[in-house]
């Protein structure tokens, strides 16, 4: 198993792979971990008909790089091994748990100048971060650059899956993906529950995800409300102790990052309220599940859903 | 010429009482004060009861504690090195007790037990004020050079341990950590730095005499029969001990122990035996009125207690460097 390069990691990868590095968890509760794994094989027959117009007999690109760690499982989901010319050094992990095996042979990059010159790509799927250095270097190899954005709601994943697809001449393969999803999502919707529960996503108190983020979207669609989703217009705020006593929500999901070594988070989200009155109430969810948007999150959503039916009964008493 | 004015401790024992009041009223969640004696008086536990007896009276608490201890430490260090700059974190032991603590996060003790944090952090408080001690037993400059050079050396740490944090999220948490809290401790961890933080009380309180006597200068002192090199251990140890304790607590806070024994240096002398029991309580008001403004002032994400003690204290510098500029010829 790699690790990545410890001195490599910049702190702006550090939200996407802290989360995407504890994928093996991830695959213990997601039903669909085994999906897909490999280019065009493993998807549902039928999935890719319909209302989709006939592909294009446009020239598929062979040499794709991806740049981000989204888009290397996005990739590795839609096309044959042998087109990919470089999947990110993050990815390993995270395609370990989520599509085993898939990227054996992928050669990876570390999102450097040097790397794109070398493995003269012709396509680049590149993230937001490392998309004006890609531009920069792209007409020199001779590749095109597609900019993919970060997926943080079902609507977002709709479309960056269709753009990927898109890029990389498989509309097909991001349909059947996209049909697989929605079918979940559905499932789901016409199955609310009763009540719904009151959640949060608290491990410790210094970032929880309100409004606008993929955790918030994901709790929706498992049918609890995520009582911090009314922190005001910023995505990641500060949810104290005394908030969440006052809140009283019914269960806490706890982001685990088994990736790596603990951190003093762990201790933080341990502390004596927590175990006392939470105990049998929370909810240990893989962050790598909500890090990247992927077809994959409805199946994070249904995770959630089967894990409310084993909590206790009524709200935390005291 | 001391100027002697109106002893300004009753008034600020009654701040320091009243800040303690509010302290326990005031919070991120609103209850008002009676909802909160409700709670106190009904059935335990309750919500009212659970926030005041877990969260705040703990924050309080560490407030009140981390901060006199800067305030002590402060005036104990400006009156034994004579300088107006000198503060805790000068003979490199907050350093020595923030890359402690950071180890214990680093290597994951923090998580497996919670005691890791504090218990490293006064280890390396302890080990950081022994090196100083070791190079700079000397004389007082060789004690503020010594102790630059370990506060180097725990810097050159601290970076280390970010660079090669064992995960990205491990990092920011170090960070986070650093700019310092005493929000949401639990008992236990303020129970086993307490006695450190007396311990070092304890030191800090036998130096009265013999700082009174530096103030003439090192030889008169000594022919005064001070032993300096005993003063030096017992205000190093002293700062070691409570200061140490508090930055394994809450992080590294500035400034506080800067300030706080020059704002009470008007209002009662500058005779250093004075000055630290005063010293010592404004600097835990100060803390105290911090960490309650921080609460009141509505941000998205928490503003850290050092962040803020930072804020107020640089343009308190920058007084202090006119002030100083002013009285020299």
């Amino acid at each position: 198993m790699t690790t990545p390069r410890k001195n490599e990691l910049s702190l702006k990868a550090a939200s996407v792979c802290r989360r995407l590095a504890c994928l093996p968890l991830m695959c213990l509760l997601l039903p669909a971990c085994a999906g897909p794994a490999t280019g065009t094989e493993g998807l549902p027959d039928g999935a890719s008909s319909g209302a989709l117009p006939a592909p294009v007999a446009v020239r598929k690109p062979t040499r794709i790089m991806s740049m981000m760690l989204c888009n290397d499982v996005l990739l590795l989901m839609m096309v044959p091994r042998d087109r990919i010319a470089s999947i990110t050094y993050l990815a390993h992990d995270a395609v370990e748990a989520l599509l085993p095996g898939a990227d054996t042979g992928v050669a990876i990059n570390h999102g450097t100048a040097e790397e794109i010159l070398l493995q003269k790509p012709d396509l680049i799927l590149a993230g937001t971060d490392s998309a004006p250095m890609a531009r920069k270097l792209a007409k020199a190899v001779g590749a095109r650059v597609v900019e993919v954005g970060a997926a943080n709601s079902f609507a977002d994943i709709r479309r960056v899956v269709r753009q990927v697809g898109q890029a990389v001449g498989e509309p097909g393969q991001a349909h059947a993906l996209l049909a697989e999803m929605d079918r979940k999502l559905a499932w789901l919707a016409s199955h609310q529950p009763a009540r719904p529960l009151r959640v949060v996503a608290w491990s410790g108190s210094q970032a929880v995800p309100g409004k606008g983020t993929l955790t918030n979207e994901i709790i929706a669609a498992s049918g609890a409300d995520n009582i911090a989703a009314r922190l005001p217009d910023s995505r990641y705020g500060s949810f104290g102790l005394e908030e969440l006593l006052a809140a009283r929500p019914d269960a806490i999901l706890q982001g685990e990052t088994r990736w790596s070594g603990p951190s003093l988070q762990d201790a933080q989200s341990m502390h004596p309220l927590i175990e006392r009155y939470w105990r049998g109430r929370r909810i240990g969810y893989p962050d790598a599940a909500y890090a990247c948007g992927l077809p994959q999150s409805a199946d994070a959503a249904i995770a959630l859903r089967n894990l409310y039916r084993e909590l206790p009964a009524g709200r935390p008493r005291w | 010429m001391v100027r002697l004015r109106q002893d300004p401790m009753p008034l600020m024992l009654a701040l320091l009482l009243a800040a303690a009041g509010a302290s326990l009223v005031i919070g991120k969640v609103w209850l008002p004060p009676v909802v909160l004696f409700d709670g106190l008086a009904a059935p335990k536990p309750n919500l009212a009861w659970l926030i005041v007896t877990e969260l705040r009276i703990p924050r309080t608490v560490l407030a009140l504690m981390v901060g006199a201890t800067l305030g002590l430490g402060g005036a104990v260090l400006q009156g034994l090195l004579r300088n107006p700059l000198a503060e805790p974190g000068l003979l490199g032991v907050s350093g020595g007790a923030a890359l402690g603590a950071v180890i214990a996060i680093y290597f994951g003790l923090a998580a497996r037990f919670a005691l890791a944090t504090p218990l490293l952090g006064i280890a390396g408080a302890l080990v950081a004020g022994a090196l100083t001690f070791l190079f700079g037993r000397s004389g007082t400059l060789t004690l503020i050079l010594a102790g630059s050079a370990v506060s180097g050396l725990a810097a050159a740490g601290l970076a280390l341990a970010l660079n090669f944090a064992p995960s990205p999220y491990a990092a920011y948490e170090i960070t986070t950590w650093l700019l310092g809290s005493v929000a949401e401790k639990e008992w236990s961890q303020i129970a086993l730095c307490t006695p450190f933080v007396l311990a070092g009380w304890l030191c800090l309180a036998a130096t009265p005499r013999g700082l009174d006597a530096l103030t003439l200068g090192e030889a008169q002192a000594e022919s005064l029969g001070v032993n300096l090199n005993m003063l030096r251990v017992l205000a190093l140890a002293g700062v070691a001990l409570s200061v140490g304790a508090a930055t394994a607590m809450a992080g590294a806070i500035g400034f506080v122990g800067l300030v706080a024994p020059h704002l009470v240096r008007p209002f009662v002398g500058y005779r250093p035996s004075r000055i630290l029991l005063p010293s010592a309580v404004f600097g835990a008001l100060l803390l105290l009125v911090t960490d309650i403004a921080i609460r009141v002032i509505p941000t998205s994400s928490e503003l850290k207690l050092g962040v803020l003690t930072s804020l107020i204290g640089t343009p308190f510098f920058f007084w202090l460097v006119l002030r100083l500029r002013r009285m020299s010829p």
